[in-house]
């Protein structure tokens, strides 16, 4: 059978500084190909973990296990096969582009002769030959930050609030960016963000992280389908109901719960047809309701009220 | 190693640190040589060189050394490059051991060029008493003072390490600057390690202790000072 490996697995990972927990017990999982999500508020506990997870900062405890190594044990050979990018990537300003890039390949050891210039291409900075990155604009440095992630061809990316401080178009183009790494390159994305939207866009998998601790780490499949909106009808005999609903409107998007509970995700504001159908068929019909959430809601309701932010 | 050392030297293209250096080297030349010349032009070349020696250990050596020390690994934070280089990965020893020797380098390229001024100006004004082996006397005197000075930076590399900024840095050259000119004619100056290296690399150390107490002194204060920047930057968590 095949079996997804586990990229990044961290297991009751906790950073303390003096009496406040920073990162608590965290546990994450993080399978090949995916595009994961870390999403939390600012202050969350995001960057830290990054850090953790890039040995920059050592956890007070638990265990790092990237490509089913412990990080520890391994770090170089590790790190080697991670392309990272943390918060504001920083740059020699006084040097070029190709220059940054140069001090990368020279200290990884990239041979490959037109590697530079394939990454610039990547991200479409390969015609600045000459200006300065001290002149650079935020969103060229954020792309520079990938092309110089990307030089080594990682296996696992991991970048910390990409979009940070880019405007709209910036933001879409580093998305579309980031989806075209993992599709084309299959690369392991591990992506955080404190913007639900840009997690939700961009993720297939996601973990929640709040006052360092992670309070859900979920498919967004799973997760969009637990948020749909719905008609939910507690009735007296839900089998016939079912029938009814199949039979008489054609509905096949429902699902029975349990004690005579049906949640329909069509019709949404038909509940008044689908009643009097259910009624005239001997069906008590003893609750109605209307879900209303969306996903910035069970955020809100997740952390605690308020948005992520 | 040598991949790294040579990214170190590209970080210095187009740097402005690289040139102010140049000049900060050339102070003591240019002032020692033409204040001669005006006031006393029958110094012999000798006492050019012994002076402006004095002037670069003594004085101008140590902040100068000690703003190219902390330009070479404060940028790495204040330009937000130190955790892509960790996490590329560089360890942090080749980290250390790179910029260490660059340093090195630098320092000896300065005390070099300082000397060669030194020559060039004397020449230029016509002073008695150039000799070969006067030459090359100077030569190992300016290369020992360079040397003792490099050697004596881990302490300025462990405040750097450890406050992350140019001021603190700053004030303490101008501190350790003090000292040596407060200790100018004290005949127990050879207990201070920066106060000592001028007289080791100028041959006048006093008599008062055995000159091996100086090298002891100055081997402590520089073994201290790599140990405990080695340690700290081992053990630091880089934010």
């Amino acid at each position: 059978m095949f079996q997804i490996s586990e990229i990044i697995k961290t297991t009751n990972l906790t950073k303390v500084y003096g009496q406040q927990k920073s990162v608590d017990h965290l546990n994450i999982t993080v399978n090949q190909g995916e595009i994961y999500g870390f999403l939390g508020r600012n202050g969350a506990g995001k960057t830290t973990t990054i850090r953790m997870l890039l040995g920059l900062i050592k956890p007070t405890s638990g265990q790092i296990e990237l490509f089913g190594e412990n990080l520890f044990k391994n770090h170089k050979g590790i790190l080697r096969r991670i392309g990272s990018m943390v918060e504001v990537p920083g740059f020699y300003e006084n040097l070029t582009a190709r220059e940054n890039l140069l001090i990368n390949a020279k200290i990884i050891g990239v041979h490959k002769k037109n590697a530079i210039e394939e990454a610039l291409e990547i991200v479409d900075l390969h015609h600045e030959t000459k200006k300065l990155v001290g002149k650079y604009s935020l969103g060229m440095k954020q792309r520079l930050g990938i092309a110089r992630a990307l030089l080594h061809y990682p296996e696992l990316l991991i970048l910390d609030e990409p979009t940070n401080g880019l405007d709209p178009i910036g933001i879409k183009e580093m998305r579309n960016l980031i989806q075209s790494l993992a599709k084309e390159r299959n690369i392991t994305i591990f992506v955080s963000s404190h913007i639900l939207s840009e997690i939700e866009q961009l993720a297939d998998h996601m973990g929640i992280i709040h006052e360092g601790k992670l309070l859900e780490e979920i498919a967004f499949e799973s997760l969009r389908k637990r948020n749909r909106k719905y008609l939910e009808f507690q009735v007296s005999n839900d089998n016939k109901a079912a029938m009814l609903l199949e039979s008489h409107f054609g509905i096949s998007d429902y699902e029975v719960h349990d004690e005579g509970n049906i949640r329909v995700y069509s019709h949404l504001g038909s509940q008044g047809k689908l009643n009097k159908v259910f009624v005239e068929n001997d069906i008590d019909v003893l609750k109605i309701k209307v879900s209303e959430d969306n996903l910035e809601d069970y955020f809100a309701k997740l952390v605690g009220g308020g948005a992520i932010g | 190693m040598a991949d790294l050392l040579f990214t170190e030297f590209l970080k210095l293209k187009r740097s402005s640190m690289f040139l102010i250096s140049l000049l900060g080297s050339a102070v003591a030349p240019f002032v020692v040589v033409i204040a001669t010349f005006i006031h006393e032009p029958a110094t012999p070349f000798q006492d050019l060189f012994y002076n402006v020696n004095l002037y670069t250990v003594l004085i101008i050596g140590v902040p100068l050394y000690g703003v190219v020390t902390t330009y070479l690994f404060n940028r790495e934070y204040t330009e937000n490059t130190l955790k892509n280089l960790l996490t590329i990965p560089v360890s942090r020893v080749s980290f250390i051991i790179s910029k260490t020797l660059l340093l090195f380098l630098w320092i000896m390229m300065l005390s070099i060029i300082a000397w060669g001024l030194t020559l060039f100006l004397g020449m230029l004004t016509q002073f008695d008493g150039l000799s070969s082996s006067l030459l090359l006397d100077s030569l190992k005197q300016f290369s020992t003072g360079g040397i003792l000075l490099f050697v004596l930076s881990t302490p300025i590399i462990l405040v750097t390490l450890v406050t992350k900024n140019y001021v603190p840095t700053i004030i303490f050259t101008v501190v350790i600057t003090l000292i040596n000119v407060m200790a100018g004619n004290s005949e127990h100056r050879g207990l201070f390690p920066w106060a000592a290296a001028g007289d080791i690399s100028n041959q006048t150390l006093p008599p008062t202790y055995p000159v091996e107490y100086s090298y002891i002194i100055i081997a402590t204060t520089a073994l201290i000072g790599f140990i405990s920047m080695f340690v700290y930057f081992k053990k630091t968590d880089i934010h």
